[in-house]
């Protein structure tokens, strides 16, 4: 009797810990980034060298979200790389060089950086290149993070779209959402768990009060709402996500409780 | 990924994403579900049915005694 008094004690205890955690810290734990696929297509043998090339990326990707296949296709001229997620074509690459360094980049390994040390998210500003619009969208940005709360577990990095060091970064923002690649706007990425990127606010839509209500959704309790149908993408990176720090969204709430909601 | 993507005019006619308008009005915590009550006549069901069965049963015994008394007068 007193066993199974105890027993339900403890579920009870682990099932409110559960639905407390916060959608930031669930993601990071829980959830495994998404996996790409990229495609050699070749026609006819593969000489030894590109075999050697293929290992090679091969086992480069094996700490990535990135499967490799090598398939054969006929009617074409020239072996290309093809990048897919969710079924989808996301670039096509000529040459082994092009493909060499898909999974990681400086921006990259200093955004995973973040995020492994407990930042709430990191907020990519992703430039247009038109200087009027970059500069007022980053000022709502500035703003509405130094008036937050949780203004110290923010962070917030600036990309040009056209960085040779991060084109595959902007290449896989841009397919965050079909229709981006077409729209010249800042936009604005929520980037959280094990790089996941959630669909931009563009333009005029990166404003204050939205940029708050990203913060509220990072700061809400994890609904099974959200675990079910997790929104944005994955971005693909190479790591493991192993023994990532406490999250410090905890700390502030514990001295704000007022700072709670769903 | 392309659920938030549907035909519009212009960049500011675009919609907000999913996650941001579901995060507004409040979509994204637990949604309790909806109960409605329905009519409930088990209670009547109950009654009429044990009244019956109590009444079934007196019809039953009485039917059966006055027989065995008429039996019984018999001989």
């Amino acid at each position: 009797m007193k066993s199974g008094f105890f027993r339900i004690i403890i579920i009870a205890a682990l099932l409110s810990l559960a639905c407390t955690t916060k959608v930031s810290e669930w993601v990071l734990i829980n959830s495994p980034a998404e996996r790409y696929l990229l495609v050699y297509y070749h026609s006819g043998a593969i000489s030894e060298a590109e075999k050697r090339q293929n290992n090679q990326l091969e086992s480069t990707f094996k700490s990535a979200n990135l499967a490799f296949r090598t398939v054969e296709k006929e009617n074409i001229q020239k072996p290309y790389y093809a990048l897919y997620y969710r079924n989808r074509l996301f670039s096509e690459y000529s040459s082994y060089q092009d493909v060499q360094n898909i999974t990681t980049s400086p921006l990259r390994e200093k955004i995973a950086g973040e995020l492994m040390a407990g930042q709430l998210c990191v907020m990519l500003y992703l430039k247009s290149g038109n200087t009027a619009k970059d500069e007022k969208g980053l000022q709502a940005l500035q703003k509405s993070v130094a008036s937050s709360p949780f203004r110290e577990i923010i962070s917030v990095v600036e990309l040009e779209r056209n960085s040779e060091p991060e084109k595959h970064l902007v290449s896989m923002l841009l397919n965050v959402e079909d229709d981006l690649k077409s729209i010249q706007e800042p936009m604005l990425f929520g980037v959280f768990g094990r790089f996941r990127a959630l669909e931009p606010l563009l333009g005029k839509g990166i404003s204050e009060e939205n940029i708050k209500l990203m913060i509220d959704f990072f700061t809400a309790d994890c609904s099974c709402v959200i675990k079910d149908d997790l929104p944005g993408i994955s971005i693909l990176y190479r790591s493991t996500w192993e023994n990532p720090r406490p999250a410090r969204v905890n700390k502030i709430l514990d001295e704000n409780p007022a700072l709670l909601h769903h | 990924m392309t659920s938030d993507t549907i035909s519009y005019d212009s960049s500011e006619a675009r919609p907000l994403p999913k996650w941001l308008t579901d995060q507004r009005d409040g979509l994204n915590a637990y949604q309790p579900e909806i109960r409605v009550m329905k009519e409930d006549r088990s209670l009547q069901i109950s009654v009429i049915s044990t009244g019956g069965a109590i009444l079934l049963a007196v019809v039953v015994l009485t039917l059966f005694f006055i027989r065995k008394n008429k039996k019984r007068k018999d001989i």
